[in-house]
């Protein structure tokens, strides 16, 4: 019953995804307030539609219908029912389902909100949504059905959507007896949220991109659709940030190779998008404040959206293999060809407008240190990053072996050699730019502004060689230059402040308040910019300084490393309550002769596969990461271990945190009306009745 | 001399022999720590894991190719030698960037090359906009009587609606 509920509303939503896009696409071009009402009342329909069929494989998830194949295929009897939620985007099928229901809510949310501030765009907007939504209910529906059942035709096992002709439903109990649970890599508490927030960041770009496209289509190249989608864009970057940040924190847990980035081509997939998108969120300010760059902003949103398009099918076609990305499958080709149809369709519109003159900048640049100027260097640096990662990901591999028949990888090596130029590129325009006017600014007014900064950031570095006594001075000048993006921040923001004491006579507190009251984008962004120095201090140090080492231990010998005793007391074999055997090696930490923690690395045992569950004590200096990687056969009186010490890994998650809090702040709703004036309207309206 | 005595000193030479080449032996076999041996395997990736280092990889391959290295190590291989023999064996896939020269310079050298293309193109742009800088504002000066003519009208109109 629930598979026939979810398949009925699926392809209702289908229907209603492809007529809202026949009839807005119409009846914009007619000018048919009907048919746009229509087109709406469709487009708004495909949200509780999908509600109902995702709710429908989450019961069946939930209540163990394993007759359903996805069900089956991700769950078993012994799966924990936090885990039978999570299996909702555990593989293909239900994480597409789940990725239409979430856009069908952007869509929805988009359609509401901006209905009557930007009627002129909505035909559009519904009709480019809503051809992203059927295109993706489309996949689910003919191409990745998790609809689909078990059923016995003569003897043998096939999984239909419909049900085949003389077929009878096979025993409960064998279909839960030869379930196969889900993926190992996915038992993790980071998974509960990890892949959502990545979606919601995916499928949240769609609502610019539907935007952009609607003010290309419609002529209305003002800055309305920018004003509409800013928000929108930087809700679908925090969820991005976020999903890249639970991504990272995931790999460090769970994958056990002692870091969070390993520049594998899924992971960088999810990453340039964000990429492209946080040089929009730069450039779309200058279009606001000054009506120029507007092809460059209509190129990064359409870009930054056929980098999410890309990203996916490189990520669920089976292009690439890698430890996130999905089985090969069939739907490779329909991804391709969409991907490749939405780009060419886009930039073949913006192109046409181009050289109809309809996108001329408002001003002109006038001086090469302005902000604009600046802001237009940090989009070259931003775009640059995504050339050299998307090279090294997916061009150099794919060209190789379609030219030169030579299958390659470009692994971390060609990542630290290409990428670190351009970051501290980044990091010197992040300290810069906010210190420079629009318009313009003059050498000698910048140089003054940055005289504190600098000092602060000389002073930071100094303090770094005397705590951390090091002097490597590629991490050293790392450091400053990260260092200094951020004390700008600080700096920008003090400076608020005791303008505002000395023209109000405000307390510090107080105006520090009103600062981010009265422009939460513009302190929301030095927050974000302080999250971004604090990562890139803990990416510096975890990567410049970290330490590993390999030893094999009889039970009651220590190791010496990085400062702590590590002592290997013996070794545990138990059952969890999934089923899934563990080997447990105990281990004490010791520093200065004083006991800090006891670990448990450990190695869990699954039917499909193994995995190794790191050990780890957390400081803010760092993390004593402990990997068990192998032990003696029969009594484990020796094991082997791999030990990390990883130097500030913790203030890569403390800087995301940051830059979450930043975000929020930026995109937090500003009153129009400020509030005086809205308590003094009633009063108004009562008087002028009574008059 | 009596012949057994002679014998014992033969016994006693061609023992002494074989421990001296067992000892020369010995050194030309030196021992390796694991440490070594990640430090090369963090180098390279196995063909059929999942874009994951072989030092860390959990896999029986992965495994034996890490030993293989020891082996290579303690023979008194190289680490570029012992790269390069498992580049020869199973293509440029096992390594993190291409010791072919073609594709080394193919992937190391483009994301530069297009680095120089956009920061060339972007420095143009800049200049060019800047030295556009003063006709576009005589440009914007001349038109501003028109757009205020244009905003007066419409003002005009405005107050004839109401």
């Amino acid at each position: 019953m629930l598979s026939e509920i979810g398949l009925i509303t699926l392809l209702l939503s289908f229907v209603a995804a492809v007529y809202a896009v026949a009839v807005a696409a119409y009846g914009g071009r007619v000018h048919s307030e009907r048919l746009i009402l229509s087109a709406r009342n469709a487009a708004l329909s495909t949200f509780p539609l999908l509600l109902v069929a995702t709710g429908a494989l989450l019961i069946a998830l939930m209540t163990q219908q394993y007759q359903n194949s996805y069900v089956w295929s991700v769950s078993d009897p012994n799966t924990p029912p936090f885990y039978r939620f999570t299996a909702l985007w555990g593989s293909q099928k239900g994480s597409l389902l789940f990725w239409c229901f979430l856009m069908s809510a952007f869509a929805a949310g988009a359609l509401v909100i901006n209905w009557r501030s930007h009627r002129r765009l909505m035909p559009y907007v519904i009709a480019y949504s809503m051809a992203t939504l059927a295109f993706f209910v489309g996949l689910v529906l003919f191409y990745e059905n998790p609809f689909e059942r078990w059923w016995l035709v003569g003897g043998e096992a096939v999984r239909t959507v419909l049900i085949p002709d003389g077929a009878v439903a096979p025993s409960a109990a064998r279909l839960a007896e030869t379930a196969n649970g889900l993926n190992p890599l996915l038992r993790h508490f980071g998974m509960i949220i990890h892949p959502p927030m990545l979606y919601l960041g995916f499928v949240g770009f769609v609502i610019p991109f539907a935007f952009a496209m609607a003010a290309l289509a419609s002529g209305d190249l003002s800055t309305n659709w920018i004003k509409a989608t800013r928000r929108w864009t930087l809700i679908a970057w925090l969820f991005l940030s976020l999903g890249l940040l639970l991504g990272g924190r995931w790999a460090y847990d769970v994958l056990g190779w002692g870091g969070y980035w390993g520049w594998d081509p899924v992971e960088n997939a999810a990453f340039l998008p964000w990429l492209i998108g946080t040089a929009f969120l730069h450039s779309v300010m200058i279009q606001e404040k000054r009506g120029m760059l507007k092809v460059w902003n209509m190129f990064l949103v359409l870009g930054t959206f056929s980098a999410v398009i890309f990203g996916t099918f490189a990520t669920r076609s089976g292009l690439i293999d890698s430890v996130h990305s999905f089985a090969r499958s069939e739907i490779g080709f329909p991804m391709f060809f969409f991907w490749a149809a939405v780009t060419v369709i886009s930039v073949g519109l913006l192109l046409w407008r181009w050289n109809r003159g309809e996108l001329k900048d408002d001003h002109p640049f006038v001086n090469i240190l302005s902000r604009e100027s600046l802001f237009v260097l940090n989009n070259v640096v931003f775009v640059l990053l995504f050339v050299a990662i998307f090279w090294g990901s997916f061009g150099a591999p794919v060209i190789s072996e379609i030219v030169m028949n030579e299958n390659i990888t470009l692994g971390r090596d060609y990542f630290l050699q290409v990428t670190p130029p351009l970051f501290v590129a980044l990091y010197i325009l992040m300290g810069i730019a906010p210190l420079s006017a629009w318009g313009a600014t003059s050498l000698r007014r910048l140089g003054r502004s940055l005289i504190v900064p600098l000092v602060l950031a000389a002073v930071f570095v100094a303090f770094i060689v005397i705590v951390g006594h090091t002097a490597e001075p590629a991490a050293l000048f790392g450091y400053g230059i990260v260092s200094l993006a951020g004390f700008v921040a600080l700096y920008e923001t003090y400076r608020g402040v005791v303008a505002r004491q000395r023209s109000l006579g405000e307390n510090p507190l107080r105006a520090l308040a009103a600062l981010f009251t009265r422009s939460r984008r513009r302190y929301g962004g030095y927050v974000v910019h302080l999250g971004i120095t604090v990562i890139g201090i803990g990416v510096i140090g975890s990567t410049v300084f970290q330490q590993e080492t390999q030893r094999t231990l009889a039970v009651g010998d220590s190791l010496e490393f990085g400062g702590y005793t590590m002592r290997y007391d013996g070794f545990t074999n138990a059952i969890a309550d999934d089923g899934r055997r563990m080997e447990i090696a105990d281990i004490t930490l010791l520093r200065d002769g004083r006991e800090l923690a006891r670990l448990r690395p450990r190695h869990d045992i699954y039917p499909t596969m193994p995995m190794t569950i790191a050990g780890a004590y957390s400081t803010l200096e760092n993390d004593f990461y402990v990997l068990l990687v192998g032990w003696e056969a029969n009594n484990a009186n020796s094991a082997t271990f791999k030990v990390y010490i990883n130097p500030l890994i913790n203030l890569v998650w403390w800087g995301g945190l940051i830059l979450i809090l930043g975000t929020l702040i930026g995109t937090w709703p500003t009153e129009t009306v400020p509030a005086h004036l809205r308590e003094a309207a009633p009063a108004r309206s009562r008087a002028r009745a009574s008059a | 001399m009596k012949p057994i005595l002679i014998r014992a000193a033969l016994l006693i030479l061609i023992l002494t022999a074989a421990a001296g080449l067992a000892g020369a032996q010995d050194t030309t076999r030196r021992t390796v720590t694991a440490d070594e041996v990640n430090a090369i395997a963090k180098q390279m990736y196995c063909p059929v894991c999942e874009n994951i280092p072989l030092d860390v990889c959990g896999t029986a391959a992965c495994a034996q190719w890490r030993d293989e290295i020891r082996i290579q190590l303690e023979s008194g291989s190289t680490p570029d030698e012992i790269i390069r023999d498992f580049v020869a064996r199973y293509g440029d896939r096992v390594v993190g960037t291409p010791q072919d020269p073609t594709l080394r310079a193919l992937s190391l050298v483009t994301p530069w090359i297009a680095a120089g293309l956009v920061v060339a193109l972007a420095l143009y742009l800049l200049l060019r906009w800047w030295r556009q800088r003063p006709a576009l504002a005589t440009a914007a000066g001349a038109t501003q009587p028109a757009d205020d003519d244009y905003r007066a009208r419409l003002e005009r109109d405005l107050q004839a609606r109401r």
